[in-house]
C-alpha cells in the first residue's frame, strides 16, 4: 500500500535554477497492484519514485507506506519497507563484493545484520535456488565478484536482491532502459513473474509507452510535475500507444512532443 | 651449523645489522597497524583520512601520560590509547557525516587540533618513559634477547589484529561497511546507515593508528608531539606498495599485503639510509618516503593490473556521483 498525499518538491529553491519537480501529487496504490508510470524527461516520474524511496526531500505533503507515515524517514530506514532496482545495473549491486555477499546485504534489509558470519549454508542454498531460475548459471558462481558479470546479469541479480526478504513494495526506475532489447525483454518478463508470484506492490517507471501498457494493471502519466491521467481496468484494456497520445492531447490541449518518450 | 654460526654467516653478507633487521621488523609491524587502518579508510570506506597524523602521536601521548603520570599498567594504558584514538577518528567522521565537511578537510582539522591537544596531554613537546615498565618490559620472563623478543611479540599482535579485521569484514556489519564504501547509494537502498558505517570505520582505523603510536612510544622510549609527521604517507605507502606487489582478490590477501607492504617499506627506508654511497642521513627519511611512494604510484599507473582496476574504480565512482545527483 502506497499513499502520496499532495506532494510538493522543489529543487534549488530560491536560486535562478529553481524547478518545481512535483506540484501537488496525490496517488494511492493498493496492496498488490502493479502500476506503470510514464512521462517525458523532467515530468516528475523519477522524482516521485525518489520521494517514495526517501531520496527527494518533500516540501509539503505526506508519504505513507503500509499505513505508516514515513515522510521524515531516511532512505536506509525505509529500506525495510521498500526495495528498489536502479536504471544503471552498476548501481543496484556492489561490484567489489561477491554475488553471495550482495545477497547477504539484501537479506540485511529486513533482518538484523549483527556480528555473526553474514553467510551460512542455508542462505547459500536458498540463493542458489533463486539464481537457478534465471538460467544464467550464476548459481555456480556465488563466490565470483559481481563486477565480473555483464550488465544484464547484474540487473537480474539486482531484481532478485530487491525481492529478497520481507519488503513488499518494489520500485523499478527504468530498470530495463540500459539493457539491449533481448536482455531488456528477459528482465521485464522476470519482473512480471516475480511481482506476480510474490504478490508485491510494484511501481515501474518507464520511457516506453508500449511497455507501460503491456506491463502491470494500471498506468499513470506525469507531465510538468502533475499526474495528468490515470487509467486502469476496462479503460486501459485494449489501449494502444495512439490512444495514450490522444488522451494526452485531450487533457493537455497540446501535442506531446518529446523524442525521449518512446512511441513504439 | 649452529644457530650462532648461521647468524654470523647471515649477517656477514646481509646489508643490515641484526639490530637494524630487528628494528625494521619492529617498526614494520607497528606501521602494519597503521597500514591496516589506512586499508580500512582508503580502500574499504573510500574515505581518505588524514586524522592519523594526529592520532598516532595521540596514542603515544595518552599511553605515556597514563603510565608516567598515573602509574597505570602499560597494557591498560595502551588499550586506553586505542580507545581515545577511536574518539579522534569518530570526530573526523562526524564532521564529515553530520556537518558535510569534506573528508580530507575534516581529517586535517582534527589532526591540527590534536597537535595542541597532544601538547596539553603531555604537558610539553614530549614525554620520556623513564622509570616505568612498558608492555615490552612486562615480557621479560620470556628467555629471548630483546632484539628478537620485541619483533616476535609485535608480530603476534599484528597477526591477532589482522585476524580480527578479517573476521569483522566478513560479518553482516563488516559487509555493510564494505558496501557503504564501495556503493553508498546501493548500501542506503539496502537499509545500511552509511553515515554510521563511516563513524565506526574511521574510528576503528584511528584506534589501530593510536595503538601503533602507543606501541611505538614504548619501543622508542618516549612520546613526542612531532612523531606523527608523515604517518599518513607511511600508511598509504604500505597499502600501495603491498597491493601493487601482491594481487589481492580477497580481503585476507589484501590485508596481509598491507602488512607486508609496511615491512618492505621499512626495509626499503633502512636500506636507503644504510647505503653509504648514497650519502643519506636519518633526517632524509621523509624525502626517501615520498620518493618510494611516488615510485610505487608511477609503477602502478603505468600498466600493472592494479593500475587498471584503480582506473576502473575511478570510472565507476564517476557513475556513482551521477547517480547521486538524480
Amino acid at each position: 500500500m502506497i499513499e502520496l498525499n499532495d506532494i510538493h518538491v522543489t529543487f534549488n529553491k530560491g536560486t535562478p535554477l529553481e524547478t518545481e519537480a512535483l506540484r501537488g501529487v496525490t496517488l494511492s496504490v493498493p496492496k498488490g497492484e502493479f502500476l506503470t508510470v510514464i512521462g517525458s524527461n523532467g515530468a516528475g516520474k523519477s522524482t516521485a519514485l525518489n520521494v517514495l524511496a526517501g531520496l527527494a526531500p518533500t516540501e509539503q505533503g505526506s508519504v505513507k507506506l503500509h499505513e505508516t507515515d514515513v515522510t521524515r524517514w531516511p532512505v536506509h530506514k525505509r529500506a525495510k519497507l521498500v526495495s528498489r532496482v536502479f536504471q544503471d545495473p552498476k548501481m543496484g549491486t556492489c561490484e567489489d563484493l561477491t554475488i553471495i555477499e550482495n545477497f547477504a546485504l539484501a537479506h540485511g534489509r529486513t533482518k538484523p545484520r549483527g556480528f555473526g558470519s553474514a553467510i551460512d549454508r542455508s542462505m547459500r542454498e536458498a540463493t542458489a535456488e533463486r539464481l537457478k531460475v534465471l538460467g544464467l548459471g550464476l548459481e555456480n558462481r556465488l563466490d565470483d565478484k559481481v563486477g565480473l558479470l555483464s550488465g544484464g546479469q547484474r540487473q537480474a541479480v539486482s531484481l532478485l536482491m530487491a525481492t529478497t526478504g520481507e519488503s513488499r513494495i518494489l520500485l523499478l526506475d527504468e530498470h530495463t532502459a540500459a539493457l539491449d532489447p533481448k536482455t531488456a525483454d528477459f528482465v521485464l518478463s522476470l519482473t512480471k513473474e516475480i511481482v506476480e508470484s510474490l504478490g508485491l506492490t510494484a511501481l515501474m517507471v518507464t520511457h516506453s509507452m508500449a511497455q507501460a501498457l503491456d506491463t502491470g494493471e494500471r498506468t499513470i502519466m506525469f507531465h510538468r510535475g502533475r499526474i495528468i491521467f490515470d487509467v486502469a481496468g476496462s479503460e486501459r484494456e485494449g489501449m494502444e500507444v495512439k490512444d495514450l497520445l490522444d488522451l494526452f492531447q485531450k487533457t493537455q490541449g497540446e501535442e506531446l512532443a518529446d523524442d525521449s518518450l518512446l512511441l513504439s | 651449523m649452529s644457530l650462532d654460526s648461521f647468524f654470523a654467516w647471515f649477517f656477514g653478507w646481509f646489508p643490515l645489522s641484526p639490530y637494524e633487521l630487528g628494528g625494521t621488523f619492529e617498526t614494520g609491524f607497528i606501521f602494519g597497524l597503521v597500514a591496516l587502518g589506512a586499508y580500512l579508510t582508503f580502500r574499504i570506506l573510500d574515505f581518505p583520512d588524514l586524522t592519523v597524523e594526529g592520532s598516532f602521536p595521540l596514542g603515544a601521548a595518552v599511553a605515556a601520560s597514563l603510565m608516567v603520570g598515573l602509574g597505570m599498567n602499560p597494557w591498560l594504558a595502551t588499550v586506553c590509547a586505542a580507545i581515545v584514538g577511536f574518539g579522534a577518528g569518530f570526530v573526523t567522521a562526524l564532521l564529515n557525516v553530520q556537518f558535510k565537511i569534506l573528508h580530507i578537510l575534516a581529517g586535517i582539522l582534527v589532526a591540527i587540533a590534536l597537535y595542541s591537544i597532544n601538547l596539553r596531554i603531555m604537558g610539553g613537546p614530549n614525554k620520556p618513559l623513564l622509570r616505568v615498565d612498558t608492555v615490552f618490559d612486562t615480557l621479560d620472563f620470556v628467555p629471548l634477547p630483546g632484539i628478537w623478543l620485541n619483533p616476535i611479540f609485535l608480530g603476534l599482535v599484528i597477526v591477532a589484529v589482522l585476524a580480527a579485521v578479517n573476521w569483522f569484514l566478513n560479518t553482516g556489519n563488516g559487509i555493510s561497511m564494505r558496501a557503504a564504501g564501495a556503493n553508498p547509494a546501493m548500501a542506503e537502498a539496502n537499509g545500511i546507515n552509511v553515515g554510521r558505517q563511516r563513524l565506526m570505520g574511521v574510528g576503528l582505523a584511528n584506534a589501530l593508528t593510536a595503538l601503533a603510536g602507543a606501541l611505538f612510544a614504548q619501543i622508542f622510549g618516549a612520546a613526542d608531539a612531532y612523531m606523527g609527521i608523515g604517518v599518513i604517507i607511511v600508511g598509504l605507502a604500505s597499502v600501495i606498495v603491498g597491493m601493487s606487489l601482491i594481487p589481492s582478490r580477497t580481503i585476507l590477501i589484501a590485508t596481509i599485503a598491507c602488512v607486508i607492504g609496511a615491512i618492505l617499506y621499512r626495509a626499503a627506508v633502512a636500506l636507503a639510509l644504510n647505503a653509504d654511497q648514497l650519502g643519506l642521513q636519518a633526517s632524509d627519511v621523509q624525502l626517501v618516503t615520498a620518493i618510494i611512494v611516488a615510485l610505487a604510484l608511477i609503477a602502478q599507473y603505468s600498466g600493472s593490473s592494479f593500475g587498471r582496476s584503480r582506473r576502473k574504480g575511478a570510472k565507476s565512482e564517476g557513475d556513482k556521483s551521477e547517480g547521486d545527483k538524480k
